[in-house]
């Protein structure tokens, strides 16, 4: 199935996801199976003492939602580089669109490659994540 | 708060389902273990930022890595992260994580002045004792409280 993605992929080929209307909740769930406890993420009593609004969500939520593009596109296993760096945070009530668009194609060692440039971006057009990751069939 | 901490970072399939979950992942792969072997999969693998969940194995000298750089942890930010992948990570595996060097540099920031950049490099070894993931993680440390744009 996704091994096929491989030699039909092109230079600006794009697979996007929309997650609508962030929660609290979600934050929650992912300080529970990722293990990030600050209270800035969970705790209104803390965020508003520490003179924000509202908690928001952790970087590695939206850049691990991120990593969605490059393994629902290119399979499970496919992930060779994945890098991303925060810009900009994530509040309740975000519109978010997860974006790859295929930077280049190429061939290592007899195995074709994919570059794919990515960006998390908000309602507002603000580019919370940007990163770049690089695919590649694998297997067992 | 008492933390115990097993050796090592075991890699569970319980637990990559409930990150699989969390950051809204649906692929069977991650889910189900008949999945995985009928893809030819030796188990479950876990999702590329899995790793993070090596916070709740992390004992004390971790957190003191970033405290021993002497950062005002007011003021440390997440700036991002950089994964290679030797080969996927699946259900079953053991790693361990081995701390590299850590770089730093000054920069100027587009916001609350002066940043200080550093660099922490890390590896994660199975439990053949081969590299399976090579992590950068960036922190910065701005000059004072950052606000959003």
């Amino acid at each position: 199935m996704t091994d096929n993605v491989f030699n039909s992929i092109s230079e600006g080929d794009e697979y996007s996801f929309v997650v609508e209307n962030f929660n609290r909740t979600q934050f929650v769930k992912y300080a529970g199976a990722g293990g990030d406890f600050n209270p800035i993420h969970h705790d209104q009593t803390f965020a508003e003492a520490a003179g924000l609004p509202t908690v928001f969500g952790m970087g590695m939520l939206t850049s691990g939602m991120l990593g969605r593009v490059l393994t629902d596109w290119f399979g499970a296993t496919s992930v060779k580089k994945y890098g991303f760096r925060f810009k900009q945070r994530l509040w309740p009530g975000d519109v978010v669109t997860f974006k790859g668009v295929v930077a280049k194609v190429y061939d290592e060692s007899g195995t074709k490659h994919v570059d794919v440039n990515l960006s998390a971006v908000n309602q507002n057009g603000d580019v919370l994540v940007e990163g770049t990751g690089t695919c590649r069939p694998w297997s067992a | 708060m008492a933390k115990i901490n097993p050796p090592g970072f075991p890699i569970e399939r319980g637990k990559i389902h409930e990150f699989a979950n969390s950051i809204e992942d649906d692929n069977p792969l991650f889910h189900d273990l008949e999945a995985a072997k009928t893809a030819g999969l030796p188990s479950v693998p876990a999702p590329p930022t899995f790793t993070a969940t090596a916070a709740h194995f992390s004992g004390p000298e971790e957190g003191s890595a970033i405290q021993s750089l002497g950062l005002d942890l007011r003021f440390v930010l997440h700036g991002g992260q950089e994964l290679e992948y030797v080969r996927p990570v699946f259900a079953g595996d053991v790693l361990t994580s081995r701390q590299g060097e850590t770089k730093s540099f000054v920069k100027e920031g587009r916001r609350g002045g002066k940043m200080k950049i550093f660099e922490m490099h890390s590896e994660f070894v199975d439990q053949n004792g081969e590299v399976v993931i090579k992590m950068v993680n960036t922190v910065l440390q701005t000059g004072g409280v950052v606000k959003d744009d």
